[in-house]
């Protein structure tokens, strides 16, 4: 029991730190929350249901097509919606919180309640030290979340496009004084926070079906391990993901049930209210 | 000569700045205008029953809970910048309190309301005090996560809340007329309407506007930052738990779709639509959008899609909602009665 409900925590907590970064990625460098995070999850999951599950594409491809086309509508809402609102925080919390209940109310129009889902990758299950099976599906999902983890990290610490977006995030105006193009590295990155979204749920989606309200959950526990983690730390998302994905399962097995997402609101506020920078926060975060 | 040479300043200054003199000539708000257009406004209101049958009659109390919403909502964060999504969830508590007192232990259900609107003024204060230290994005994700977490309880602890069935509740008057809800509603409203006039309109309200637009130099002329900002949140929740309170009361079935996110999605998109950070915005959004909602829903229930996404392209293009669109209007209709040379010269 002990053992299933970590191993739920290690796959379910990789997916955590993926939303998260995406996340994270967007606060350091905008100071924007997009709270249509959810939802652009979830759409990933529509789209690698539709072109897997509908037309029949190759897996792989149908997860490609579908993370790009999220990166392509990020950088359209981050042109249309939220470069207007720079230096006001607070347009920016209104308009991408509408724009996560109009997304919310088209899946349902377009897609109806019922959950969908795009095929597995792999079948059958794998024994674990003779205790207990484990779904190879969930595995593949775990190695999957961990490739593009370890991705996001090797751009953002090795590249020359990771150093522009380390410099805007520690210091933008400087940044701007040494010729980054601001306006254009936000438009990018807003998109690829979207990716990592769209990463998380083309992932994830085969496991956990997606519904129209679904990625609600998922949003909201990736703003805690952000908060958790240190707003615009990566390494705290990582952390972050992994500790929140083990007390959810840990805490659903031996506690309750019902109160799987509450454990995350509490530790959310007891680290508002004790280290608000987070466990891996600069100080003024 | 010297009085002409300063009245031909301020006129030009006013034409070169469109928008900001405009601010200075604005339609100025005295308590006998205030009193006397709320209560024109209420006793004309209160002639409806006469002629609304008790399908609209019931338009207009649901109309009048969203205004008492969203102009407590408008508070927080229209004056004083807070953007909170725990709106919906405070007027949670104010239900939830009101119905288990009064299906739990046979309290009065106008004492329920009171105590309700009490609790959800604590549960504010608690909450504000939390926030303080938080800017923007975090005071925004923290009640989020407690709006949350109230829903989740509401849903769980099915033997006192009844869960997503719903706890069926007494109503507040014995027998049961839309008319009399109607009237108890206004009276709501009038009540909510007043105690933000007299905290928007007076030395506290221009307080809240300074920590809106610049924390750190309102704090710097001796504003008590921390005192405006805990006190907005508390008495805006406590409007909100008196909405939500009278509102269980009157639907007779209170479920967790009170304290919903899509609850605290319609307060926001009304306030915006109707004018963020203006005193008659929220009711205009909240009137418009409540009545505009019953006449889509006969097309089925597209009435959020579209709320969304009016309020999207409201938000985006005009920031000051409709409210921001008619003022120049409203300029030429109601001459100001002291203008900013009057007030200055």
């Amino acid at each position: 029991m002990f053992a299933m409900a970590a191993m739920n925590g290690l796959v379910i907590g990789a997916i955590y730190a993926l939303a998260a970064l995406g996340v994270s990625l967007v606060v350091g460098i905008m100071n924007v929350i997009n709270f249509a995070h959810g939802e652009l999850y979830i759409l990933a999951g529509y789209f690698s249901y539709l072109f897997a599950g509908v037309l029949g594409l190759n897996f792989v491809l149908a997860m490609i097509l579908a993370v790009a086309l999220v990166f392509l509508l990020g950088v359209l809402i981050e042109y249309l919606l939220i470069r207007p609102t720079y230096g006001n925080d607070m347009y920016s919390l209104i308009l991408t919180f509408i724009l996560s209940i109009v997304l919310q109310n088209a899946y349902l129009l377009i897609f109806g309640p019922y959950p969908n889902k795009p095929p597995n990758w792999v079948g059958g299950s794998t024994e674990f030290f003779g205790s207990f099976f484990y779904g190879n599906q969930r595995l593949a999902a775990l190695i999957a979340g961990s490739a593009v983890i370890a991705l996001v990290f090797l751009i953002v610490k090795k590249t020359w496009f990771g150093r522009i977006i380390r410099a805007t995030s520690q210091d933008r105006e400087m940044a701007e004084l040494n010729g980054v193009n601001t306006t254009r590295l936000n438009m990018l990155s807003f998109g690829l926070g979207c990716a990592l979204a769209a990463a998380a749920g083309v992932i994830l989606s085969p496991i956990f079906p997606v519904t129209p309200t679904a990625g609600v959950p998922v949003a909201l526990t990736a703003f805690v391990v952000v908060v958790l983690g240190g707003m615009g730390s990566l390494w705290g998302c990582v952390i972050g993901g992994l500790i929140l994905g083990l007390v959810e399962n840990l805490g659903a097995a031996f506690i309750s049930t019902g109160y799987k997402h509450v454990f995350n609101f509490v530790i959310l506020i007891l680290v508002l209210l004790t280290r608000p920078a987070g466990l891996f926060g600069r100080r003024e975060a | 000569m010297q009085e002409r040479v300063q009245k031909d300043h301020v006129a030009r200054r006013s034409s070169e700045l469109g928008a900001s003199s405009r601010e200075n000539l604005r339609f100025v708000v005295t308590d006998r205008r205030f009193y006397s257009i709320l209560f024109a406004a209420a006793g004309l209101l209160s002639l409806l029953p006469l002629g609304l049958g008790v399908y609209h009659l019931h338009v207009m109390i649901v109309s009048l809970f969203y205004v008492m919403m969203a102009s407590s909502w408008n508070l927080l964060a229209g004056y004083t910048g807070q953007v909170s999504f725990a709106h919906a969830a405070f007027a949670g508590i104010g239900a939830y309190t009101s119905g288990i007192l009064a299906v739990k232990f046979g309290v009065n259900p106008w004492l329920g309301v009171m105590l309700g609107t009490v609790l959800a003024g604590l549960f504010g204060l608690g909450m504000g005090v939390l926030c303080l230290r938080m800017g923007g994005i975090y005071l925004s994700l923290t009640t989020l996560g407690f709006s949350e977490i109230l829903r989740i309880i509401i849903t769980n602890e099915y033997e006192i809340t009844r869960g997503t069935m719903g706890l069926q509740v007494p109503g507040l008057v014995a027998e049961y007329s839309k008319v009399a809800y109607f009237y108890i509603m206004l009276g709501g409203t009038m009540v909510t309407l007043m105690v933000l006039y007299k905290l928007i309109y007076s030395n506290i309200g221009l307080n809240f506007r300074a920590v809106q637009n610049d924390e750190r130099a309102a704090a710097s002329l001796g504003v008590d930052v921390v005192r405006m900002r805990v006190l907005a949140f508390t008495v805006s929740s406590a409007l909100a738990g008196m909405a939500g309170a009278l509102f269980g009361h009157y639907l007779l079935l209170i479920t967790p779709e009170i304290p919903s996110l899509s609850q605290q999605f319609l307060i926001l998109s009304m306030t915006v639509i109707g004018g963020m950070g203006s005193f008659l915005g929220p009711i205009v959004g909240a009137f418009s959008l409540e009545i505009f909602a019953e006449y889509i829903r006969a097309y089925g229930e597209y009435h959020v899609l579209v709320f969304g996404l009016v309020a999207l392209v409201v938000a985006r293009l005009a920031p000051k909602g409709l409210m921001g669109i008619a003022e120049p209007y409203l300029q030429d209709r109601f001459k100001p009665a002291r203008t900013a040379a009057a007030a200055s010269g």
